[in-house]
C-alpha cells in the first residue's frame, strides 16, 4: 500500500466495517440476483472501452467457454475480497501476472496493454457504477454513506491490483464527472461489445448441467437470449447508446426496469436461499471436492440426464438418421474428429483460428486450476509458447501467422512434437510436489481434485512420468475422448 | 418346494414358425412377440423374480436376410420407445447386453442408452435384454480385460474372471426357458448358465403367456423335490 493513500488501507477501520471480508458492501452483492444483470452490463461497458475491447476480443475465451469464465471470475473476485490479506495479495499477484501477458494491437493497429493503469481503473469503475445503477434501477437506491463506503471498497480493490488507486478519482463526487467523460468521449461501439450484446447470448453454449439436454437448452436460450440483450442495452447510459448506435426498442425500458425490479424482489426470499456459489457450482456440475453437497449436485445431474433421456424417448419417432456425430463418442472408445477437437479444445477463443491467445488461454486455465505460483507458471507459459512455435512452423502452410481448422486437419500427426512433450513434463513437475519422479496416489488425487474437479479411483501404485506424459499426449494428439482431461479444456 | 428363481432367462424362439403356420411373413411373428415380452415381464415381476433376461438378438442372427434384420431393428426401436414410460413406472431397471456391432443403427443404440439411463436408478426387477449378444464373445472379452489389467495367471479364479464379464453384477441364471421345443444353448450367456435348470415348453414364443411362464416357474420349483435329500441351496448364490 502506498503511504499517501490512507483510504486504500485494507485493515479494518475503527469507525466502520472492513473494506474486505464478510462485512463489506461488496460481499453483500455476491448472492444478489441483480448482480447477474449488473455484471453483464458492466462487462459491456468494459468491452466498449477500445483498449479493453481489443484485449477481450484477442484473448478472452468467454464466447466459447462462458461458464468456465464466469466460474473463474467468481472465485477470483471472492479471493480478492477475502478477509485474509495473504489470499488477497496472492490473487492480486496472480491477476497481474495474467494480465501482464496480454498485450497486442487491435484491428486498427492501436496498441493495447492489459496492464495499462487508466484502463484497469475503468474496469473497476464500471463495476462500481453498475452496482450503484443496479440499486437505482431496482428501486432501492443506495444512501450517500453506503455509496461512499462502497466506492472506498472498489478503490481499495484497484489499489490491491495496482499498488495505489490513483487511476480512480479520490471520492464519489469526483467520480461521476470522470465516468460521464469516459462514456461520452472514450467509449466506442467496439466489436467486443457487439459480441457480448448480440452474439454471446444467442449462441450461449449449454453449461455442464444441461449438456445432456441440448434441445431444452436451445429452446430456453431462444427466448432468454434476446431478452437479456434488450435488457442490457436499455440499461446502458444514454450517451453511449447514442454514440454506439444501439437500437431503442419500444418497451425495452419497461422490460429492463421490470427485470431489475423482479431480481430486486429476491430480498424478500429467506436468507441464504440464493447462494451464488452453489448456483455456479451447480451449473458447472462441480461438486466442490469432499463437500457433501457434491452428492446432491451429482444427483441433480443424474436427474437432468434422465429427464433428457425420457424426452428423447418420448419424441415422435422419425426415421431420419441421427445427425450429431458427438453421440457416437458415447458408444465407447470413439476418437474425436479433427474438426470437433479443433473447435472444442484447441480454438479456445472461438474465432475459428488457432493462434497464440488460444494456447495462452489453455496455459492460463491450467495454471489457474492447478493453482500454480511463480516460477512454475512462467515455465508452463514458456512450454506452451514453445509448442506454439512448433505448431506454427509445422501447420501454418499459408503463412498468415495462424492455423486454420483445415491446416490443422491436414497435418494432425505433427501435434505430438517434442514441445508438447515438454508441456506435459512441466505439468508433471508441477504435480509432483515432492519431486520423487513419480506422482503418488495422494498427489494424483490432489491434481485431479484441484485441477479437474473429479474424484478418481487410484488405490494402488504410482503414476510415472512416462505414463502421465503418454496420457496427456493421447488427449492432445490422438484425440481420444473420455480422458480425465476432457472436463478441463472442453467444458463450456 | 424351492424358492422362486432369482434369475430367469428366456430364449424367445419360434416367431418365424408361428408366422409360417399362419401363412404370414416371418416379420409378423416378430411383431406378435411384443405382446408376449410385455406379458412375461409383468408375470416375472408379479412372481417375485428379481432378474429377468431376454435373448432378443444373437451375434449369429446377423446372418438372417437383410430385410428381416432391418425390420427387427425398427421393431425393437419402436417397442423400446413405446414401453419406456411403462418400464420406468413399474420400477424396472433395463439394461442391454452386447450392442457393440457397428451395424446397429445409431438411433437404436442411443435409445438403448437412453432407456438404460432413464431406468438406471430403479430398484425393482432388473431386465437384461441380450441384443447382439454372444456368450463366447463375452468370455473372450473378459479374458482380454484380464490380460489388459495384467492379472497374473495364478491369480485368475472363477470369481475374478466373472468380475470381468460384461454386467458383472448379474447373478448366475437359475432357470432358462426356451420356447418352441428347441433344446439348444445357442451361445447364450454361456458363463452364467453353468448351473441353470432348463425347461423347454412346446409352445411358440408369440403364444407364450403369463400362465405358461408361471407353469415354468412351477416346474422349476418342483424339480428340487426330486433331488430331495441334498442341502437346499439356490443356484446362483455366490459360492
Amino acid at each position: 500500500m502506498t503511504p499517501g493513500a490512507p483510504r486504500t488501507d485494507t485493515a479494518p477501520r475503527e469507525d466502520g466495517p472492513a473494506l474486505f471480508g464478510p462485512g463489506s458492501e461488496f460481499h453483500a452483492l455476491f448472492d444478489d440476483p441483480r448482480w447477474a444483470l449488473a455484471l453483464v452490463r458492466a462487462t459491456v461497458l468494459e468491452a466498449a472501452h477500445p483498449q479493453v475491447g481489443a484485449a477481450l476480443l484477442d484473448n478472452s475465451t468467454f464466447v466459447t467457454h462462458p461458464w468456465r469464465r464466469l466460474r473463474n471470475t467468481f472465485f477470483s473476485l471472492r479471493r480478492m475480497f477475502s478477509p485474509d490479506p495473504a489470499v488477497r495479495e496472492r490473487e492480486a499477484a496472480r491477476l497481474n501476472r495474467l494480465h501482464g501477458r496480454m498485450s497486442g494491437s487491435d484491428g486498427r493497429g492501436r496498441a493495447y496493454d492489459a496492464m495499462d493503469r487508466a484502463t484497469r481503473a475503468w474496469v473497476v469503475a464500471t463495476l462500481f457504477e453498475s452496482a450503484v445503477t443496479m440499486c437505482r434501477l431496482s428501486g432501492q437506491p443506495l444512501d450517500q454513506d453506503t455509496m461512499e463506503r462502497m466506492y472506498a471498497e472498489y478503490r481499495a480493490f484497484l489499489a490491491l491490483l495496482d499498488g495505489d488507486a490513483e487511476g480512480m478519482p479520490a471520492d464519489v463526487h469526483a467520480f461521476w464527472p470522470y465516468f460521464d467523460r469516459v462514456v461520452a468521449h472514450e467509449l466506442e461501439n467496439t466489436e467486443a461489445a457487439r459480441v457480448i450484446l448480440y452474439r454471446l447470448f444467442d449462441d450461449l453454449p449449454a453449461p455442464a448441467l444441461f449438456d445432456g439436454a441440448p434441445t431444452l437448452w436451445a429452446a430456453g436460450r431462444a427466448v432468454a437470449g434476446p431478452l437479456l440483450g434488450a435488457v442490457t442495452v436499455a440499461s446502458l447510459p444514454e450517451p453511449y447508446r447514442r454514440r454506439a448506435g444501439l437500437p431503442e426498442t419500444p418497451g425495452a425500458e419497461a422490460l429492463m426496469r421490470s427485470a431489475y425490479l423482479a431480481a430486486g424482489l429476491a430480498r424478500f426470499l429467506p436468507q441464504g436461499l440464493i447462494n451464488a456459489e452453489s448456483v455456479i457450482r451447480l451449473l458447472s456440475l462441480d461438486g466442490g471436492g469432499e463437500d457433501p453437497r457434491a452428492r446432491a449436485v451429482a444427483a441433480l445431474g443424474g436427474h437432468v440426464k434422465r429427464a433428457s433421456a425420457l424426452l428423447r424417448l418420448l419424441n415422435p419417432l422419425d426415421d431420419a438418421p441421427v445427425p450429431d456425430p458427438a453421440d457416437a463418442a458415447e458408444a465407447g472408445e470413439a476418437r474425436r474428429s479433427a474438426g470437433d477437437f479443433f473447435r472444442r479444445v484447441l480454438d479456445q477463443t472461438g474465432d475459428g483460428h488457432l493462434d497464440w491467445p488460444d494456447l495462452a488461454a489453455m496455459a492460463r486455465e491450467l495454471a489457474t486450476r492447478l493453482d500454480l505460483d511463480e516460477p512454475e507458471e512462467t515455465r508452463l507459459y514458456d512450454a506452451f509458447a514453445a509448442w506454439w512455435r512448433e505448431l506454427q512452423a509445422a501447420l501454418d502452410t499459408d503463412g498468415d501467422g495462424r492455423v486454420s481448422a483445415d491446416e490443422y486437419a491436414a497435418a494432425v500427426p505433427s501435434l505430438a512434437g517434442p514441445a508438447l512433450i515438454r508441456v506435459a513434463e512441466v505439468l508433471f513437475d508441477a504435480t509432483d510436489r515432492d519431486g520423487s519422479g513419480s506422482i503418488d496416489a495422494d498427489e494424483y488425487r490432489a491434481l485431479f481434485r484441484t485441477a479437474f474437479h473429479r474424484d478418481l479411483d487410484v488405490t494402488e501404485g504410482v503414476y510415472g512420468r512416462s505414463a502421465f506424459v503418454g496420457d496427456f499426449l493421447s488427449f492432445m494428439s490422438a484425440r481420444r475422448t473420455g480422458t480425465p482431461y476432457d472436463p478441463l479444456l472442453t467444458d463450456a | 418346494m424351492r424358492a422362486v428363481p432369482r434369475h430367469v432367462a428366456c430364449v424367445m424362439d419360434g416367431n418365424g414358425r408361428w408366422a409360417q403356420r399362419r401363412s404370414l411373413p416371418r416379420t409378423a411373428g416378430h411383431r406378435a412377440a411384443e405382446t408376449t415380452v410385455i406379458d412375461v415381464i409383468e408375470a416375472a415381476r408379479g412372481a417375485g423374480v428379481e432378474w429377468l433376461s431376454l435373448y432378443a438378438f444373437s451375434t449369429e442372427n446377423w446372418g438372417r436376410p437383410g430385410d428381416e434384420v432391418d425390420y427387427l431393428m425398427r421393431l425393437v426401436r419402436r417397442i423400446v420407445r413405446k414401453h419406456a414410460p411403462l418400464l420406468l413406472a413399474r420400477g424396472i431397471r433395463c439394461r442391454f447386453l452386447g450392442v457393440t456391432d457397428p451395424r446397429i443403427p445409431r438411433a437404436l443404440a442411443r435409445d438403448f442408452a437412453d432407456l438404460a439411463t432413464l431406468t438406471g436408478d430403479n430398484r425393482g426387477m432388473t431386465l437384461t435384454v441380450a441384443f447382439d449378444h454372444g456368450g463366447r464373445r463375452d468370455i473372450v472379452e473378459a479374458a482380454r480385460s484380464l490380460i489388459r489389467d495384467g492379472v497374473p495367471a495364478e491369480e485368475v479364479t472363477e470369481s475374478r474372471f466373472a468380475a470381468h464379464l460384461p454386467l458383472p453384477d448379474t447373478p448366475d441364471v437359475d432357470l432358462v426357458i426356451r420356447t418352441s421345443g428347441e433344446q439348444r444353448i445357442s451361445n447364450f450367456m454361456l458363463w452364467k448358465v453353468a448351473y441353470a435348470e432348463w425347461v423347454f415348453p412346446e409352445v411358440l414364443w408369440p403364444d407364450f403367456r403369463a400362465a405358461d411362464f408361471l407353469a415354468c416357474l412351477h416346474t422349476y420349483r418342483r424339480r428340487d423335490r426330486r433331488f430331495g435329500g441334498l442341502p437346499p441351496r439356490t443356484n446362483g448364490e455366490p459360492r
